[in-house]
């Protein structure tokens, strides 16, 4: 094979476009040339590698890529739109009540939304500096896009609910900061649903990316047990919350069980996409 | 005969660039210099591999004319140094423990 001949091999191979693409050919380009003119064109190429295994290498390095860059801007969505859902709630008439319908919504979207940012920003944490695989990065998207879905529809029910007069620039930055972080999730997504592997079942517990990134001694738990103590730990944040603030036992182990249901709730309807349990 | 390197990769290309900054030509030609030719490894997988060191902020790159041509050049950051010599220290442990056991 002649080295136009690898180069044209390695470009139909390569499923990512743009900057990144044009950037490493041009790098393989000038490596194939060199080792031309030191080994001779056939060696050089044998050297190099077969290309679509190198092109399946550098795929899976973009997609990961951008999969923590669009995690970055996620993240950042998502915070912004709670400070803008803050402002909203703040700037509402006052004495306005809101519909139980909307307050159920606006309270599960908040703790989908804070949860899918937080798996999201650890995976891409434990995984910055690793070789990642395509379902990972698939995984890592949905984690973000469900992330942002839930914090839009958070603001949105607070939006519904209450409604009032407040800063319109406060109020955008939260959903125009979704917008482009959507955007990189979007083509994130798409990159990594194009690759080989990319539809694989993966289940990611946050406990493991914790242990990576921390080095303290947690444990492995099965998703089973990590529902059971994560549906307990809410359930108890929630009756001690609601016995803060109301002093009623009876009432506040009410919403300790709605809380808790709520959390089992999700966990049958998003583990699957958020990579907690497999379907 | 050469040895695979996958596994390695990283932590060897880490290496190549504490020697001083390099292209992805002169990086592959350090390896296989200072194994003796020992380490083989597909030269295109460096690519991939170097542009994971960049994502991590172990390495950084930028475009540099060498020899009248215009190169990505990579180079070492602090934290690379840093991820160095962790790697370097974890081998040696690894490599007493198997000479240990092999005898």
């Amino acid at each position: 094979m002649t080295i136009d001949g690898c180069l044209a091999a390695l470009g139909d191979a390569l499923r990512v476009r743009g900057v990144a693409r044009r950037r490493f050919l041009r790098e393989c380009r000038d490596h194939l040339v060199d080792a031309a003119a030191d080994r001779g064109e056939a060696e050089a190429v044998r050297a190099f590698g077969p290309p679509d295994e190198i092109a399946a290498a550098f795929d899976a390095e973009i997609a990961a890529r951008r999969g923590i860059r669009s995690t970055v801007l996620s993240a950042a969505g998502v915070a912004a739109t709670g400070a803008s859902t803050l402002a909203l709630v703040h700037s509402a008439d006052p004495g306005t009540t809101a519909p139980t319908v909307w307050a159920i919504v606006f309270f599960v979207a908040a703790q989908i939304a804070a949860v899918s940012a937080g798996l999201a920003v650890l995976q891409a944490l434990a995984t910055r500096r690793l070789e990642a695989a395509p379902a990972g990065a698939a995984l890592l998207a949905r984690r973000n896009g469900c992330g942002l879905l839930a914090a839009g529809l958070t603001m949105f029910a607070a939006g519904a609910a209450l409604p009032g007069h407040g800063s319109a620039s406060i109020l955008l930055a939260g959903p125009l900061l979704v917008c482009a972080a959507a955007i990189a999730v979007l083509r994130a997504g798409a990159l990594a649903r194009r690759l080989p592997g990319s539809h694989a079942v993966a289940v990611r517990s946050p406990l493991d990316d914790l242990r990576q990134l921390t080095s303290l001694p947690l444990p492995s738990l099965a998703p089973d047990r990590l529902l059971v103590i994560t549906v307990c730990v809410a359930g108890a944040a929630a009756f001690a919350r609601d016995l803060g603030e109301d002093g009623r036992v009876g009432q506040a182990a009410v919403v300790a069980a709605i809380e808790a249901a709520a959390v089992a709730g999700c966990w049958v309807a998003l583990g699957p996409a958020l990579g907690l349990r497999r379907r | 005969m050469p040895t695979d390197l996958r596994g390695h990769l990283d932590g060897l290309l880490l290496a190549a660039l504490a020697e001083a900054p390099g292209h992805g030509y002169e990086l592959s030609r350090r390896l296989t210099h200072r194994s003796g030719g020992a380490l083989a490894v597909n030269e295109g997988s460096l690519y991939p591999a170097l542009h994971r060191l960049e994502r991590g902020g172990l390495a950084a790159s930028s475009w540099a004319v060498i020899d009248g041509r215009k190169r990505r050049v990579y180079r070492l950051t602090p934290a690379g140094r840093r991820t160095l010599e962790q790697s370097r220290r974890e081998w040696r442990v690894f490599s007493a423990a198997v000479d240990r056991v092999l005898g």
